[in-house]
Formats: structure tokens, sequence, C-alpha cells
């Protein structure tokens, strides 16, 4: 099986090498059934690149440690599913996967365009897209197989990292690779559409669902990031501004002032030129993340360490950067358009005024992520730029970000009057004074909370109105009920209401990250059997303490009984686990989660008579981040629902 | 319109509600991990207090309990550990020297990236108006121009 991945992985690499050179050929000599061999051959690619990963996996089932990559990453005692997760926790296989997935989407990318081979952008589009997995495959050929054997065969492996053994690690970093590996495709057409000079809006509506489903895949990528560094001690909570999490976080800025941009351009035909550099940058920032993650320059806890592959991740970047930047300066004179923003009082100015936010904050956490290097070249000192500043110099950034959501649909396309302006802002305003007076009259008077809530108030206000008006036009219209017209307004406008609900759920997820980090509470105990503890208006109290063997792992759990002003809330039970391949026991959390707040515990501490120290925090509003969460990938999935195709007779 | 308004304000007053729920009772005195994120483990190099479970942050944890305990405030333990291992031991950089471009750099490149988007509406606007550039209205017939403001105000329905 290791040959045929290594096989399986040449003939990949090939067929990457053939689709470049069928197309170069058509395209030199005018010749369709060129291009067409070239399409052919990137199903190929896909199918042996599969092969390969198909291999890695059945060599991960079958405990094949003599492949120095499994060896590394799984043991005997290793449950059956984080075996298979295995294959992406590490450099090899995780490059595998991005190799493997890329294919895939390229594959389907050939298959959708099938009939459109004669195109002109079409073959740009497979030359860029087979260039990617013609590098990825040349890593995985030279200095990065995950085929690799030892020279002995090792007993057993070393096993995974116990924190990966977390139902986190089956979806967390697929899904964050698929987000990454999705921008090729707009990537690729954007390349395409400058080269050939057919640079109007049909190449930002033909990617338009690529974009949004990397999107909504980087999205939940970093969400359950969060998730699983919120459950499992050791990644300082759901967000912590480390190198490696800011890396997947600022392609997602730059993706998201994409995706508002990008709406201007398909409808009024303007900011080309500003789309093709948001795109472009994307797909850099993309690579930029994986360059940070394998190249050992910063120290985080999510890296592989220096892994050798820095230097060609740099160069690959370098290359798209200098490339990237040659094309648009070739190109800008055919992207100036003659249409133009109009007025300030204008949707697209709103929306212009939105990017400038968003690349501001994909900018300062790019500046903070890299200031540590750009430090010690200038003053010889190592620094440490960690989460405080990031919650410093970013908080006001998200402020104004949230007003211009809130502002942004009040405001109609072209020019609004100022009357219709006023009109559409008297509620949301009113409504946010009177929110923000109750706030502070109930004791809310620290400035950054009451302004975050405040502005929760206001987006969630205009939103609603939006809703509304909406609901309104179609009852007078159609003569629906209210609650016949709600439902169908969104599901006819899925586009428009998807990206309301989008907008909704973030601002739910600010509302729940404000409440958590401004108004959490933290106690410390150590505590024999039968004493309690009391936190806020929790009192926790230390019942019992068992000791079991499961899978590769023994636990110690303490077992407490909540109550809550005297009501028993039931049993809670916080553990420590010594897994068989780690040096140093895990900490388990224990949560009770309701919408309100979260009661966070976990057990740092257990001496040999059963006395167990307890670290408790009550997290205000954290479930809100997760409701948050699910609303902006359901509506960002309702977004991009096909519509039914009409019947010619219609 | 008086309906639309006492909804709205029912539905803030929730808000508000459930927010109360989290009033001053909860804005409590420095605790552990308000200081333990502001610094470093200085055995793990660059690792965050609050996520490093090692002996070394063990004594570090350990010296700033004391230190609360002893009514110190925040700056006052962050100087402590300053002292003791160098600037390297915070997360957060000093505002001095050149960590204060680390602050700046953000800021101003907001501010220059406002100011040209203002400058690009401007122009934009003005070649609008007085049709200093080719516009798409001197191309096409009133007709058809009305049809597309038509089209154009339809937008908000149909986008």
């Amino acid at each position: 099986m290791v040959n045929i991945g290594e096989i399986s992985k040449f003939i990949a690499f090939v067929f990457s090498g053939l689709t470049m050179f069928f197309v170069l050929a058509g395209l030199v000599r005018n010749d369709v059934r060129f291009i067409e061999s070239g399409r052919r051959s990137i199903y190929g690619a896909a199918l042996f690149i599969t092969l390969s990963s198909y291999a890695l996996f059945y060599l991960f089932l079958t405990n094949n440690y003599q492949v120095e990559y499994v060896a590394s990453y799984s043991d005997r005692a290793l449950p059956l599913f984080y075996k298979l997760t295995s294959f992406w926790a590490g450099q090899k296989g995780s490059l595998l996967f991005w190799s493997w997935m890329l294919s895939l989407f390229a594959a389907i990318v050939a298959f959708r365009t099938r009939k459109e081979v004669p195109n002109k952008n079409i073959p740009y589009v497979y030359l860029v897209l087979a260039g990617c997995i013609m590098f990825f495959n040349f890593l995985l050929l030279t200095i990065s197989n995950p085929f690799d054997l030892l020279s002995f065969m090792p007993a057993d492996g070393k096993g995974l990292n116990p924190m990966l053994q977390n139902p986190g690690m089956i979806w967390h970093p697929p899904t964050l690779f698929l987000g990454y590996i999705g921008f090729t495709i707009p990537f690729a057409y954007a390349v395409a559409a400058m080269t050939t000079g057919k640079l109007d809006a049909t190449w930002v509506k033909q990617t338009r669902v690529w974009t949004v489903i990397s999107w909504i895949f980087l999205t939940i990528g970093i969400i359950l990031g969060g998730q699983w560094a919120y459950v499992e001690l050791g990644w300082g909570g759901y967000w912590a501004w480390d190198p490696v999490e800011n890396a997947s976080f600022i392609p997602w800025l730059v993706a998201t002032a994409y995706l508002h941009t990008a709406i201007i351009q398909e409808k009024r035909n303007i900011m080309k030129v500003w789309n093709m550099v948001l795109i472009l940058l994307t797909f850099i920032l993309c690579i930029f993340g994986t360059y940070l993650v394998r190249s050992g320059i910063l120290e985080s806890v999510h890296d592989f360490g220096p892994t050798g592959l820095g230097g060609y991740f740099l160069a690959f970047m370098i290359a798209l950067f200098i490339g990237g930047v040659y094309l648009i300066v070739e190109s800008y004179g055919e992207m100036k358009t003659d249409s133009t923003i109009e007025s300030y009082l204008s949707r697209e100015s709103t929306f212009l005024f939105n990017n400038v936010v968003l690349l501001a904050l994909a900018f300062s956490t790019l500046f903070g992520t890299t200031f540590p290097i750009m430090s010690e070249i200038v003053t010889g000192k190592k620094i440490t730029v960690g989460q405080p500043f990031f919650n410093q110099v970013n908080t006001p950034l998200f402020l104004f970000l949230f007003l211009l959501t809130g502002l942004c649909p009040l405001i109609g396309w072209r020019k609004a009057s100022v009357d219709n302006l006023k009109k559409n802002f008297m509620i949301p305003a009113a409504v946010t004074i009177i929110g923000a007076v109750t706030l502070a009259a109930f004791g809310f008077t620290e400035v950054y909370p009451l302004i975050s809530f405040s502005l929760s108030i206001f987006v969630i206000a205009t939103i609603i109105g939006e809703f509304k008006r909406g609901t309104k036009a179609r009852m007078k219209l159609t003569k629906e009920t209210a609650l016949t017209a709600f439902p169908r307004l969104i599901i006819k406008m899925r586009r428009r209401y998807g990206g309301y609900i989008v907008h909704l759920g973030m601002i739910i997820i600010v509302i729940g990250i404000t409440g958590s980090s401004a108004y959490k509470i933290e106690e410390q105990a150590t505590l024999d059997k039968g004493e309690s503890m009391t936190i806020g208006e929790y009192e926790l109290r230390y019942d019992s303490f068992k000791y079991f063997k499961k899978w590769n792992r023994e636990i110690y759990a303490a077992t407490l009984t909540v109550f809550k002003n005297g009501e028993n809330l039931g049993t809670i039970s916080p553990e420590r686990r010594y897994y068989t391949n780690a040096k140093q026991p895990t900490t388990e959390v224990s949560i009770r989660s309701n919408l309100l707040e979260d009661l966070y515990i976990i057990m740092p501490g257990v001496t040999q008579k059963e006395q167990i120290t307890l670290s408790v925090t009550v997290n205000p509003l954290l479930a809100w981040i997760w409701v948050g969460s699910i609303l902006m990938v359901l509506g960002g999935i309702l977004a991009i629902i096909p519509k039914r195709k009409k019947r010619l007779a219609e | 319109m008086k309906k639309i308004k006492n909804k709205s304000i029912v539905s803030i007053l929730i808000i508000a509600a459930l927010f109360m729920l989290y009033s001053p009772f909860y804005a409590n005195a420095l605790n552990m991990s308000e200081v333990e994120e502001s610094l470093t483990c200085y055995v793990c190099v660059g690792e965050p207090l609050n996520i490093d479970r090692c002996g070394g942050g063990d004594q570090m944890r350990a010296t700033i309990k004391t230190m609360i305990k002893e009514g110190k405030t925040k700056q006052e333990i962050l100087d402590f550990f300053e002292k003791k291992y160098g600037e390297g031991i915070l997360t957060i950089p000093p505002k001095r020297g050149f960590n204060l471009v680390a602050y700046a750099a953000p800021f101003v490149g907001l501010i220059i990236g406002v100011i040209i988007a203002f400058l690009l509406v401007k122009k934009w606007g003005i070649s609008a108006e007085t049709g200093g550039t080719e516009t798409r209205d001197s191309a096409l017939s009133s007709d058809m121009q009305h049809k597309i403001d038509d089209e154009l105000s339809k937008l908000d329905e149909e986008a």
C-alpha cells in the first residue's frame, strides 16, 4: 500500500503537469482538442491523489508503523475515528489532504465547465488550478512525503497528542482547509479574466457560489476551532489571538470585504480593480496562513514547528504577489469603469467604508501577528504580542464596523435622499438610545461593553426593520398574511435576507463575546469531600471521586453537585486524564451551559487523598457565540441556494 | 408608526432585561486571568500564562495569587515580572520606543483608508454631477436611462 500511495502521488503530479502542457499547447496552437485533453487530465490528477489519500487512510487503519508519519501520529490504543483523523494531524498528511481536496475541487470545475472549453477564460482557469495542484504535489514528492519509511518496524506508534483527541479534530481542520482551498477557484477565475481581458462581472457571478461556500467553510472552521479551544484546556479559551488563529481570521476578513464589493460589481459593474485586489489578497493570505503554520517563524500552540517548507511557501507567495500585481497593472486601464459611486449617502459608499474597516482589521491583525519578527529585526529584542494587545487595538475598529453594519441597510443604492435616510434612521436610533440609557441605568457603564451592546441593539433594530418592511411590502402585493408573507419573503429573496441573517448571527456573536469577556467572574478553591465553594449565585459541593479506564486513557473524575440560589441543578464532573502516550496529565473541562451563562469548571489539581483544586468561571452569554455562529452559517447557506430554473414557456 | 415604536421598545426592554442579570454584581476586582493573559510563561517562551500548564507557570501563578491578595494592582504585578524577566515576559508590548509603531499603524492605516475612500467618493460624485468624466448617462437615451433608474431603484427589493 505504501507503493500505491507513492506511485499514485507521482502519477497525480504527472497529470497536473500534463494539464498545464495540454492547455498551453491548446492556447499556442489555438486548438480546442488540446485544451479538452488538459481538462480531462485534471480528472486524472484528482483520481490518483484520491488513491494516494486512500493509501494513507489504509496505512493508519492497519497500524503500519514502518511509515514514519503513521508511527508519529497513531498507536494501537487510539480509537478508530481518531486513527482516521490522524490523517491530517501532522504537517505531511495535512498537505496531502490539501492537494487531495484541491484536485477534487478542480475536477468539479472541470466537470461543470465541460461545455465551456471554447470559452476564452476557461483554459486559463485550468492552467491556474493545475499550477496550484502541481505546487502541492511537488512538495509531497520532495520534502513532505507522508509515505517515508523508517528503517525498522516499531512495535507501536507514538500516538496522537491528547489535545488532538477531541471531536473538534474530526471537523475543524478539514473545514478550515476547505475554506482556504476553495478560494483557489475564484482566484483562478480572476487571473483568467485579467489574462484574457474579459473583465466584466461574469467571473464574479461564475465564482459567487464557490466564494460563499469557501467563506462558509472558513467560518465553520474558525468557529469549530474556537469551540474546541473553549472545551479543551490549554488553548486559551474560544479566541486567544494566537498567530495561527489570526492566520485563518485575516483571509476571512478580506474575503468578507470581497463578498460585499462583489455585490456592487454584479449590480453596477464598478469596483473591478478593487475586487481583483481583494480576491488575490484573499488567496495569498490563505497561503500565508499555511506558511505561518508550517514555517516555524512564530511560536504558537497550534503550529507544526519548523518543517522545511517555509521557503517554498514564501517563494509561492512572492510569485503570486508579483504575478498578481503585474496582471492588475497590465489590465488596469480595461478595468477602469465609467460608472461611479455618486454619493456618500449610498449603499455603495457604505460598502466601500465597510471594506476599509475590514481591511484595517486585517492589516492590524497581520501587523500584530508579525510584529515580534519586525521588532526583533529592528531592536534585536524578542517581544510577545498577545491577546490584550489585539483586544486593545482591534476593539475600536470592530465597533466602527458594527456601526456601518447597522447603517448599511438604511441607505439605498446610488443616492439616498436625506429625508429617506432620516425616515429609516429614526426608529433604530430611538431604540438604540432607549436601549443604551436602560443599560446604563442598570449599571452597564463600562465604555466598551456599553457601546458594544448599544451598537448590537442598533444593528438588530435595523435588521428587524428590514424584515418588517419586506414583509409588509409583500403582504401589500400578494395579500398574504404576515405569517405566510414572512417566510416566503425570506425564501424568495434568499440572497438578500440570507445576508441579513449572517449579520444578525454576527451581532449575536458580538453580544456573546462582550458578555463573556467583560462580565465573567472566576474563583479558585481547594476542597475535601463534602466541602463547598461559592461563585456568584452558584454553590458547588464536592461529593465523590472516581477512577476508571477507557480506551487509551486513565480518568480521575470528581463529582460535584451544583446549586443555584439554593436550587439543586444536578451534578457535574470535571476530569484529569492520563493518556497512555502522554507525559503530562490533561484536564478535561466540565461545562454547564444555558443561554444566560456557562458554568465552566476545571480541576487543575488532585492529591492522593482525593483533595481537589477547582478553578471555576461563570461566562455570561457565552452560548450566544455558538447560536450566532449557527445563524451566520445558515444565513450563508440560504444565500447560495439556487433558484429553480424557470420553464421556457414562462 | 406608534405600534412599530412600541414593539421595538418592548424588544429592547427584553434584551436589556437579559443584560440586567449581569449588572455590576459581576464587575469585580482584579482576577487571576486578567493578569495571566498579560504574561507569558518564563519557561515556555512565548506561551501565554493563561494557556501554559508547566511547573514554571505554576510558580508564576502562585506569585500572582499572593500579590493579588496583598492588594497589588495589575500594573504593579506586571512591572514586577517585567523587572525580573524583561519585556518579553509581557503579552502586551509596553507603549514606548519601536512598540509604538504596533499601536499606531492600524489606526494610521484606517485613517488613510477612510480619507482615500472619502476623496474617491467625492471625486466620483463630482464627476457624476458635472459629467467631468464620460458617464454612462451621456451614452444612453433618456428612455433607457429611466429604465435603468427604475431597475436600480428596485434593487433593494430584488437583491
